[in-house]
């Protein structure tokens, strides 16, 4: 901490000390540099005294969490004997022991995570979960984002001081998928993945926008494959999340990494477009953005474009399970709060 | 966007109903966020004539009227003549003028969509006024409350006023984003276009738009320009022309009524018709005061506009009143002498067209849309001309642009051309066609369209279709910049078709199982064992503030550092997970008070964790997949139910872990291992927070590598995490698991009889018991009678009072015989045999 005031900073800087600290202790607080500082006060301007005052306590406190710090430091409770399963002279009514299973609970938007990949697995999908560090080639270049484009705009980016970035799409593992997935393409089989992970935006939160929420992204690369077969792929999934028909609309959008690139738009399943508090009466849900995958991403993968077609998908996670629930604020989930953790299964 | 839909039918015919246009729009062009019928607004309001207009008696600035309505209006007090009586404030009230009524029980158009504001019959000073006349603010046509709204047509008196001025109107809001590489839909005439498309009609784009219009000559060259582009390859085009007598005052009402209705405020007539241009065609424009342009200009010769890049120190005051300090990346337009606008984004206020404005120079430029774009974030200025400039025109427009607004120059100012086009234009590249088999469209659309239909489909938006062979060989139309490979082709023909009559069918493939992603199974597994032993599963943020990292006695240096975080709670990449269940032990604690009996809890959390100096084959920092676990009890819990330290409470944990997953690991004493740990970043920030002397390593069977920790924490922590006394977790590598057995171990059931017998040995205090169990497991298997199975359990560890250098260890053996009954004789005469043993090699005393 730094003071306004020279006098108070300099006896600050003095008493701060490690050693003196360590050799003196709590008579610190009682020296005579600490205490001379009050009779600076009487030579003071009536209008800083308080402030004057208001910085020799400050500092005061200062020195006692130092210390309090260091006498924490050094206690040391006595050596236990680790390997043993029990400490010394525990009644067996005392053990340790697991606590009732029905105070245990899974976190839902994890629950959901295994919902949705066991959906996918039995659609022959298989998964790769997505980086939470990664470079601006893959976060952007290999996607087909050129630099300084404005659809980069989209994407409130965490970036680090070395010039990595926190994807804030699980697209991020678009350009890995691909290329790992080329033998299989030469073997005759389709690349078919999800890919589940944390996503960040640097943005402002709310009980809506959380700076970290969860996607799940999916690739399907094959001979022939067309616009058709992602529309069903994708309504295929809905039905079974949802056990129910829906209806699903794409609407186009633009993302530089698929073309023609959408957004998918289902038919709400909770009203069955009645409309509801969940659609906000509109019968519609907004769920995420799909396409064919760019002829230029499957390139910078080594995929010969002319030859295989894909389309690929992300979807937020956090927002089916709001959803799901009726949970009325996202930072609830990161918040660990027992009382909300233990409301699921 | 807004998008007007009467604008949008001077160019094209609408045969759908709205509500079938907003659905074809939203799945044929993008989504339609929203929609507003202007007509609700403007019903009941007339155009009226103003028969007579006398002072009122009471008051100065009020006169008393008396109107014309054509008699539309019923149940109203009429003079003899059948005229309506309005009291009207407004300075430019006069008898014989047309003007706006607003009638009795009709709402002021201003207040719609706030607090509707019902106008009735009432006195003012005496002099009834029913209704009254209203001024462009009271119309929400624009800001300008001095006067009444000018009826600039010849109209009946009575006319409906959203008749005669377009404002039966729906306005319907697209999203931006779906026309980032659209430009000429941030135009009327482009969405007019593709309207036209979607209803499978055939759009002719207006005479004036051709890529080499009719060039108007000047009318004399008063005001001669000249252009000096020094960065053509930022700026391909930049056409110019000067206007003289230029007669500045409020646009038409007309072109007022189109621009209010898209959501642009009128100014004044010249920058009206920018906006206008602007609106129609995505084409930003700007007008200067070309007096004060020549002003700025040193040299006499001519008024010379130059296009560079900034100077440095060089700052600007804008449009807007803000003066900004330029940067060397910024494209300025500029006289000989200083910078009078930033290019593609905001005019200077130096230039500016005011009301004493004579002459103009007009602007219709081409920049590059990156550079654009940095110099908007850069400065934080984000106008209609950016978001169009930054979607990249076309360069090839703004001829025909420059000449449609020179004549509207003159139609709506009187100001007359006077100086030639300027045209400096480094865009020489013709459009590229390309071609294509129609196959390759109907592969990835999973149609069968033929050649024809794809030609039809394309030439409805004017693209240049050549189907002459049994390849397509098609050209698009000058405005589109976004088309430049086959695939851009599939895009256009597949959304103009609609997508949503594409035939849905899923994919077909091989039967092969897919093969599961062992992690994420490891995952689930984890989070199975531990939530049905009572412990909840929390997540929490992958960055940290640096406080949470000093207060577990982590080394934010060894942090990845985000460098542009909104919040200070998200500085860092967390080093370990541990520290993010430390930080919501005590607000659970003491949310838990008084709730139940026992204030306790188990929480865990499996993620990953990072820090800057490991790097992975990528070279990108490795992602640490690890879980941590903590266990918490408040004191007057854990004194009721648990006696001894809180360690061996997360010890049963980790080991109900790993039994779960048919593992098993080493536990010994982080003292041990912290050589080994001080040189591995990672390790060495996951044990911080933990105390050394009431911890253990977690150490692989396979290799003795550290694996993760599991131990109660430091006092320090405990303090300034507020943790209850009882507390301790475990934090471990997840890769441990990837070896995890699928299959149980199991060993065949004894037909015969067990026997039990206990042995307590008495041993140093400071011996591990894993030493000791060790060594009675391993001389118990030596020397067991053959065909036999046992086990060995831990009855009791027990410490005399008086014999604080040694414990008491009680361990019960169970063994059988598959082949016959075993005597108690000869379990006793093994177990003293052992004893006897443990003696010798360990000093233990049996007692």
């Amino acid at each position: 901490m730094d003071y306004k005031y020279s006098q108070i900073q300099e006896v600050a800087s003095k008493l701060k000390d490690p050693e003196l600290l360590k050799t003196k202790g709590r008579a610190i607080l009682r020296s005579p540099e600490l205490n001379g500082l009050f009779s600076h006060l009487k030579e003071m301007d009536a209008n800083n005294r308080a402030e004057f005052g208001k910085e020799i306590n400050n500092l005061k406190t200062e020195l006692t969490e130092i210390l309090d710090n260091m006498e924490n430091e050094s206690i040391q409770l006595d050596p236990i004997d680790v390997t043993a399963p029990i400490d010394k002279n525990v009644a067996s009514d005392k053990h340790p022991r697991l606590l009732n299973s029905s105070h245990g609970s899974k976190h839902p938007l994890m629950t959901e995570l295994d919902n949705i990949l066991d959906i996918f697995y039995r659609m022959g999908f298989t998964a790769l979960e997505s980086r939470q560090v990664d470079d601006d080639f893959h976060m952007f270049e290999s996607l087909n984002f050129p630099e300084d484009h404005p659809a980069r705009d989209d994407y409130d980016t965490f970036m680090t001081t070395t010039g990595l970035i926190a994807p804030a799409h699980t697209s991020t593992m678009q350009n890995r998928v691909l290329v790992d997935g080329k033998k299989l393409l030469d073997e005759g089989s389709p690349i078919a993945s999800v890919l589940p992970g944390r996503v960040f935006r640097n943005e402002d939160v709310d009980a809506r926008h959380g700076h970290t929420f969860y996607q799940v992204e999916g690739i399907y690369v094959d001979k022939g494959i067309n616009t058709g077969h992602l529309i069903s792929t994708f309504k295929t999934f809905l039905e079974e999340y949802y056990s129910q028909e829906m209806e699903l609309i794409l609407q186009p959008f633009y993302f530089p990494f698929t073309e023609p690139s959408f957004e998918f738009v289902l038919s709400c399943p909770f009203c069955q477009k009645n409309g509801c508090n969940v659609c906000s009466y509109s019968g519609w849900i907004e769920l995420g953005g799909c396409g064919m995958i760019h002829p230029n991403v499957l390139k910078m993968a080594g995929i010969d474009s002319d030859i295989y077609t894909g389309f690929a998908w992300g979807f937020g996670v956090d927002r089916l399970v709001m959803m799901k629930h009726g949970i009325e604020d996202i930072r609830h989930f990161m918040a660990g709060k027992l009382e909300f953790l233990r409301q699921f299964s | 966007m807004k998008v007007s839909l009467n604008w949008i039918k001077d160019f094209t015919a609408v045969d759908l109903s709205n509500e079938e246009l907003i659905g074809r729009l939203s799945s044929q062009l993008g989504a339609v966020e929203g929609v507003e019928y202007l007509g609700n607004k403007y019903r009941d309001i007339l155009i009226v004539r103003v028969v007579e207009c006398t002072k009122h008696e009471d008051a100065d600035k009020l006169n008393v009227c008396k109107i014309d309505d054509g008699g539309k209006v019923q149940d109203i007090e009429r003079d003899d003549n059948g005229l309506i009586q309005v009291v009207c404030g407004a300075p430019n009230v006069r008898a014989e003028m047309l003007a706006v009524w607003i009638p009795p029980k009709a709402t002021v158009p201003s207040s719609f969509d706030k607090e509707p504001f019902v106008l009735e019959s009432r006195e003012l000073r005496g002099k009834v006024s029913n209704g009254m006349l209203a001024s462009p603010k009271e119309l929400a046509f624009s800001e300008s409350h001095e006067g009444l709204l000018d009826v600039d047509m010849r109209v009946q008196p009575g006319s409906s006023f959203s008749d005669v001025y377009k404002l039966d109107d729906c306005i319907i809001e697209l999203e931006n984003k779906m026309f980032t590489h659209r430009p000429d839909c941030f135009g009327i005439l482009g969405i007019a276009r593709e309207i036209s498309g979607i209803q499978d009609q055939v759009f002719e784009s207006p005479d004036w738009y051709h890529e080499v219009p009719n060039i108007p000559l000047p009318k004399n060259e008063n005001l001669k320009i000249n252009v000096d582009n020094q960065i053509q390859d930022l700026v391909p085009r930049f056409v110019a022309v000067s206007i003289e007598n230029v007669n500045i005052m409020p646009s038409p009402t007309m072109v007022q009524s189109y621009l209010m209705r898209v959501g642009i405020r009128p100014i004044n007539n010249i920058v009206d018709a920018t906006n206008y241009m602007m609106i129609l065609t995505g084409q930003p424009m700007h007008a200067y005061d070309y007096d004060k342009v020549k002003a700025l200009c040193e040299s006499d010769e001519s008024t010379t506009l130059v296009i560079r890049k900034a100077n440095k120190d060089e700052k600007l005051s804008l449009l807007s009143g803000k003066e900004i300090q330029l940067k060397h990346s910024d494209i300025v337009i500029a006289t000989d002498t200083q910078a009078i606008g930033l290019a593609g984004i905001m005019g200077g206020s130096s230039t500016e067209v005011d009301e004493n404005t004579k002459n103009i120079i007009l602007e219709c430029a081409t920049f590059d849309m990156y550079k654009i774009r940095r110099s908007s974030m850069e400065h934080g200025i984000f106008s209609d001309a950016v978001t169009r400039f930054t979607k990249g025109q076309s360069p090839r427009q703004n001829m025909a642009i420059t000449a449609r607004a020179i004549k509207l120059m003159e139609d709506i100012s009187g100001g007359i051309q006077s100086s030639s086009v300027v045209d400096d234009s480094h865009t020489n590249k013709d459009m590229v066609s390309i071609t294509f088999n129609p196959d390759f469209v109907n592969q990835r659309l999973g149609t069968s369209l033929t050649k024809e239909d794809m030609s039809r489909i394309l030439n409805n938006v004017e693209f240049i279709v050549d189907a002459n062979s049994d390849e397509l060989s098609v050209t698009p139309p000058f405005w589109r910049t976004d088309i430049e490979i086959k695939e851009d082709l599939v895009e256009e023909i597949g959304r103009l078709f609609g997508y949503f009559k594409l035939k849905r069918e899923l994919p077909t493939r091989k039967i092969s199982p897919a093969v599961k992603n062992i992690q994420l199974e490891i995952n689930s597994s984890l989070r199975k064992s531990l939530s049905s032993a009572g412990a909840n599963e929390m997540i929490s943020s992958t960055f940290v503030h640096g406080d949470l990292l000093s207060k577990a006695k982590q080394d934010s240096k060894m942090c990845l550092q985000i460098a542009n975080a909104l919040s200070p709670d998200l500085q860092y990449y967390r080093l370990s997970l541990t520290p993010s269940l430390l930080d919501v032990v005590y607000s659970n604690i003491r949310s838990n008070q008084g709730v139940t009996e026992d204030n306790e809890f188990a929480i865990f959390e499996i993620g990953k964790s990072h820090n800057s100096l490991d790097l992975d084959d990528e070279k990108l920092p490795v992602e640490y997949r690890t879980m941590s676990f903590l266990f918490a009890a408040d004191n007057k819990t854990a004194k009721r139910k648990y006696d001894g330290a809180a360690y061996y409470q997360s010890k049963k944990y980790l080991s109900h872990t790993i039994k779960e997953n048919n593992l098993e690991v080493r536990l010994v004493p982080l003292g041990t291992m912290t050589e080994k740990i001080q040189d591995n970043t990672r390790l060495s920030q996951m044990i911080a927070p933990y105390e050394v002397n009431r911890s253990a390593a977690v150490l692989s069977l396979e290799n003795n590598e550290v694996l993760g920790i599991v131990g109660e924490f430091k006092q320090s922590v405990i303090k300034t995490f507020k943790l209850p006394n009882f507390s301790a977790g475990f934090e471990i590598d997840l890769n441990l698991f990837n070896n995890k057995q699928n299959i149980s171990k199991y060993v065949p059931l004894p037909k015969f009889p067990k026997i039990n017998q206990d042995i307590c040995l008495r041993v140093d205090y400071s011996m591990n018991y894993s030493t000791l169990f060790e060594f009675i497991w391993d001389e118990l298997s030596q020397n067991k009678p053959k065909d036999t199975f046992f086990n060995l359990n831990l009855v009791d560890i027990f410490q005399k009072e008086n014999d604080e250098g040694h414990k008491q260890i009680t361990l019960r053996l169970i063994i059988s015989a598959y082949d016959r009954t075993l005597t108690t004789d000869l379990v006793s005469d093994l177990l003293n045999q052992v004893a006897n043993k443990a003696n010798e090699s360990l000093g233990a005393e049996r007692v």
